[in-house]
């Protein structure tokens, strides 16, 4: 341990506070973190220390007052001691000094405890000896403070030493000089003294008074003291005390009620402070009551916020209470989300609130009470629910109906929409509705607006959706598909529209298309949704089919139509292209432009997002062409039916030979236009009807392919060829009818006419003349001719060529059937033969060439030269004779 | 004089006066603690006092520093009255000190009035003798007038500054055994007299 410090020199050694001192001696420390206290006067100024050596520190004084050590304390050294003092004084500001601040110079202020003002005081005041101090210079050498520590010179002060005075002021004066200042001062004491007494005489009166007043109360008291005894004070001490245990007591009571008041005004205060929270509760179940639920999440995170972490019993509890009340809200709020029907707005907000109130009390015990549920997601499942429940209860209500009412239903009104029609549309308005509904929902959901704390179901929703979806179309398939197998549809769906009756579903037909305005106006809404695409083919599917189904009905229709034709028949010959053709090809055109005009605008054409029905080797192809076909088919059969009217009552009016006398009333008398389908004569008929085939045949089914093509449907080849098959088909049986009724009378006047009176080939006769018989059969076939002719040229050759076979062919038959001829009549044959032959040349095939030529040659013996020649001879002269006759006949392509 | 018992060993109290800036402060500090100040700071007024050994007594040897400056000459008079020997301090490169030394011997004896108050005439500053400019003669002579020692000293060199401090020391002792021999009331006695005398 090193040597205790010591303090040997000061510099000043005096000074007011805040004086710089420069500390000096041994030992003060070896470094400054050694110097762990300074003392100057007692007071610690260690803060200002600045420690500069073992042997220096300067310091600045502290707010000490008189003189002291300087106590230096080192951790090396411990407690210093001082040989040097620092006086430590308050400096007063008198008028003389130099100072930074204004100072009051009043007289006044010179109270003052420094050496120096006092001195200056001193110089105003007299000296209580009534001595003169001037002159008096010598001075006390030693420090008065010193010889007096607890004394002081000044007169005013309560520690005036006299002794101080004297050495201070009187240190030159004489002794002599003293006692006379003693008399001086004594006398002035005296003086003050019989002032006293002369205060008493002036106010005599007064004391008398009050002496007088003592002894009154001296007497009181006596008098007390012998009534009462001595005790009087001790009873009134112990009521005294008495008095105040008393008033203890009472305060104390006032005390306790004061508390109570203060607590229970605390308590009201508090209450009405958290007004908020204790009506919460109740708030919030009014709240939900009245459905407002975004207050009651706001006052629920509000107080949440406020006292969620409260440690306050009396909160915790009323917020327990208020968690239990959401805890039953939110099971109401589930279960209104799912109640359905509502709007989807009504349900986002129920979600929403549910969501957050959820949330809010997720984590909490109370919270976690209600499993965590998805509240979008049960709202979305609730919509899919609902939507297939509604499409059920419609279902069945209109199923029910329908069975019910079939009974009645041919008393219904047939312009009353039938209960199909109406189910479509129910059905349809409640997918429009509420399909973009549960879609708008899911889509809220997934976007993440009501997204609740667990991951969504994406696949589940689309199922959903698709779900959805196909149901509707399953359900509309079964009302609206009455024509296609169902069967497996009711399989598939245990589902059945029951079976109406024939009538019924009849009026249903027309209302297809309706059905389908229907269906597709709910299509148009979910595809404005954004549906996938996969939900909106099913539907497209369904719509498709239904076209289809549309389609078809609309042409059946125009078929039933078409058969119909038959009676608006005039009979009227209007075609350029092919002469003989009738009005009617015209009137199925225009059928067939206005059958194709209303399936354009009811279901061919394309509305959005809808399949092509014409698609090459589709179902929708195949129907067009079938549906051509049963309609040409159906329009062939109207000509059949035409042709053969009245076939059975109105026998042709020329069978019989004009050489058998009957009257020759088959020539028709310019037939087109005679008006009426009455006047119409069988042969006219028959004609028309032909020259209609082969119209239809050749130019007018073709046309009807480029009304197709011109409506955008493929050429419908395959339709077209069948129908002119069967066209033509109905054609040569047409013909051939006609042929026969007209060709069968004609080639059996032959054989008779040959032989009329008694004719026969081995006979001689006369020749140079044609034989009657041919020339009756040149006269019938030019009636034919002009009978066609009139009608449809374009008919002579196809009816001709197989007149004339016949003919060949008969005679061929009676030629070979002639046993011998004569020379002339060799001749004869010959030029009745080779006559025919050569008129009928343009209308001659290949076998009726051979039946001539077989003819020819059955004239037996075979012709000689001669008879060649006059034979020639005779045929030229019959042929200028018959010129006219002859003339039709050679017109090769009329 | 002093009625108050002194405990343990004598006190000498020792007065440095003169001119601001010859160098009492540093004579004192040379003493006191053998270092030498080169920056001047002017000085109110500075106590020191320690134990040192004179002539095989030990004595407290207490060292009022005085201030210089005339700012400060009104309150000399107080210092000068508890001093009991004077080292007056001039500047041999300062005429005007050596001057001015003149006047502190007359306050110094009208404040004490005792001609025979241990003094020390001291030129300090002996170091700077080529820039001596009071003339070592004249010293001497005034040191003559005053019957005072004169002394040379260098503060920077400490040549001379144990010699007057302990100078001084002993011309005290030897007065206060003077005075001790002598009756309280003689020496009042001689005090009016010599008082009466001046």
């Amino acid at each position: 341990m090193a040597p205790q410090p010591v303090v040997t020199g000061l510099s000043p050694k005096e000074g007011p506070p805040g004086t710089r001192v420069i500390i000096r001696g041994e030992f003060l420390g070896t470094r400054v973190q050694d110097l762990i206290g300074l003392k100057i006067c007692g007071s610690d100024c260690l803060l200002s220390a600045e420690w500069k050596s073992p042997n220096k520190i300067i310091a600045r004084t502290g707010p000490a007052k008189g003189k002291g050590d300087i106590i230096v304390t080192t951790l090396s050294g411990g407690v210093g001691t001082s040989t040097v003092q620092f006086r430590a004084y308050h400096e007063t500001i008198g008028p003389l000094k130099e100072s930074a601040v204004w100072i009051e110079e009043s007289p006044s202020q010179n109270f003052a405890w420094g050496r120096r003002t006092l001195a200056q005081s001193g110089l105003t005041q007299e000296d209580p000896l009534g001595l003169s101090i001037e002159g008096n210079e010598q001075k006390i050498p030693e420090d008065l403070r010193d010889l007096f520590p607890e004394a002081c010179g000044d007169l005013s002060q309560e520690h005036f030493s006299p002794a101080w005075f004297l050495l201070e002021n009187h240190l030159a004066t004489s002794f002599e000089d003293l006692k006379a200042g003693l008399s001086y001062l004594k006398r002035k004491v005296e003086s003050q003294k019989e002032g006293q007494l002369s205060f008493l005489k002036s106010n005599a009166g007064s004391v008398i008074d009050q002496l007088d007043t003592l002894m009154n109360i001296r007497d009181k008291l006596q008098e007390d003291v012998k009534l009462h005894g001595n005790e009087t004070l001790n009873i009134l001490e112990t009521s005294i005390e008495n008095s105040i245990s008393e008033s203890q007591k009472i305060f104390t009571d006032v005390l306790v009620r004061k508390e109570k008041a203060d607590s229970t005004r605390s308590v009201l205060f508090a209450l009405s402070r958290h007004k908020f929270l204790f009506c919460l509760p109740n708030s919030v179940d009014r709240r939900a009551k009245a459905g407002e639920y975004d207050i009651v999440v706001n006052d629920y995170s509000r107080a949440k916020n406020l006292f969620g972490k409260t440690e306050i019993p009396i909160f915790r509890k009323v917020l327990e209470e208020v968690d239990h009340r959401i805890l039953s809200i939110r099971k109401q709020l589930h279960e209104k989300v799912v109640k359905m029907p509502q709007s989807v707005e009504q349900q986002k907000k129920l979600i929403k609130a549910l969501i957050s109130l959820e949330l809010q009390q997720s984590g909490t015990p109370i919270g976690d009470k209600l499993r965590n549920i998805d509240p979008a997601w049960d709202a979305i499942e609730a919509r899919a629910k609902y939507l297939e429940w509604t499409f059920r209860q419609t279902f069945d209500q209109h199923t029910s109906k329908d069975s019910g009412a079939q009974e009645k239903a041919k008393n219904r009104d047939s312009s009353q929409a039938p209960n199909r029609v109406n189910f479509c549309e129910e059905l349809c308005d409640i997918a429009a509705s509420q399909l973009p509904d549960l879609w708008r929902l899911g889509q809220l959901y997934f976007t993440g607006e009501l997204r609740g704390p667990h991951d969504p179901k994406p696949g589940d929703f689309k199922r959903m959706v698709l779900n959805a979806i196909e149901k509707f179309c399953v359900y509309l398939r079964l009302a609206i598909l009455i024509a296609t197998d169902q069967r497996a549809l009711r399989q598939s769906s245990g589902l059945a529209w029951p079976i109406g009756s024939a009538s019924a579903t009849h009026q249903f037909l027309p209302w297809i298309p309706q059905c389908l305005r229907f269906t597709r106006i709910a299509y148009a809404t979910l595809i404005s949704l954004d549906l996938p695409s996969e939900a909106l083919d099913i539907i497209q599917k369904l719509i498709d089919e239904v076209r289809l189904f549309c389609f078809s009905i609309i042409f059946k229709r125009a078929t039933d139509r078409c058969k119909k034709l038959g009676s608006q028949e005039t009979w009227e010959l209007g075609v350029e292209e092919y002469p003989g053709a009738t009005l009617l090809p015209a009137a199925l055109e225009t059928l067939l432009i206005e059958t194709l005009d209303e399936v354009q605008s009811v279901c061919m054409q394309r509305e959005t997002r809808e399949g092509n029905l014409l698609e090459p080797q589709s179902d929708g192809q195949r129907e067009v062409t079938q549906r051509l076909q049963e309609f040409l088919s159906a329009f062939s059969a109207v000509i059949e039916e035409l042709a053969f009217h009245s076939h059975d009552e109105e026998t042709p009016t020329h069978n019989v030979s004009q050489l058998l006398g009957f009257p020759n009333a088959q020539q028709p008398d310019s037939v087109a236009g005679s008006g009426g389908a009455a006047a119409v004569t069988w042969e006219q008929r028959m004609l028309c009807c032909l020259a209609n085939y082969a119209y239809c045949n050749k130019i007018f089914f073709p046309r009807l392919g480029d009304i197709f093509v011109r409506y955008g449907y493929p050429l419908p080849t395959l339709a077209i060829e069948t129908a002119r098959y069967t066209v033509n088909q109905l054609f040569t049986n047409l013909l051939e009818e006609y042929v026969e009724h007209k060709g069968d009378p004609l080639v059996g006047t032959i054989e008779p006419s040959m032989y009329l009176g008694r004719f026969q080939w081995d006979h001689e006769m006369e020749i140079g003349q044609l034989r009657p018989y041919a020339h009756e059969c040149c006269d019938n076939l030019v009636g034919v001719y002009s009978e066609i002719y009139s009608i449809s040229p374009a008919l002579l050759r196809p009816i001709l060529e197989s007149i004339v076979q016949t003919i060949s062919e008969e005679l061929a038959r009676l030629m070979s059937c002639v046993q011998r001829f004569s020379f002339t009549g060799a001749i004869q044959a010959h030029v009745d033969i080779r006559l025919l032959r050569d008129s009928l040349e343009g209308y001659v095939n290949e076998t009726a060439k051979n039946y001539f030529m077989e003819a020819l040659e059955a004239i037996n013996p075979p012709l000689s030269g001669e008879q060649k020649r006059k034979a020639d001879e005779i045929l030229e002269r019959v042929k200028r004779n018959m010129r006219l006759q002859l003339l039709c006949f050679s017109v090769k392509d009329p | 004089m002093s009625k108050k018992p002194t405990a343990g060993p004598a006190l000498h109290k020792v007065i440095m006066v003169g001119s601001g800036g010859v160098g009492k402060s540093a004579l004192t500090l040379q003493f006191m603690y053998d270092e030498f100040v080169e920056d001047y700071e002017p000085t109110k007024a500075d106590s020191y006092r320690k134990k040192v050994v004179l002539d095989g007594e030990e004595v407290q040897i207490d060292i009022l520093d005085t201030a210089g400056q005339e700012d400060y000459a009104a309150i000399r008079d107080n210092y000068f009255r508890s001093g009991e020997g004077f080292l007056c301090v001039f500047s041999i490169t300062d005429d005007e000190s050596f001057q001015a030394t003149q006047e502190f011997r007359e306050q110094i004896l009208r404040v004490k009035n005792d001609e025979s108050i241990p003094f020390l005439l001291v030129g300090n500053k002996c170091d700077l003798n080529d820039k001596r400019k009071v003339p070592l003669s004249e010293c001497q002579l005034r040191a003559q007038q005053w019957a005072v020692p004169y002394v040379e000293t260098s503060a920077k060199t400490r040549e001379n500054v144990d010699k007057v401090f302990f100078d001084l020391m002993r011309e005290i002792r030897s007065r206060k055994t003077e005075d001790s021999k002598a009756t309280s009331g003689r020496a009042k006695d001689r005090c009016k007299k010599r008082r009466l005398k001046c």
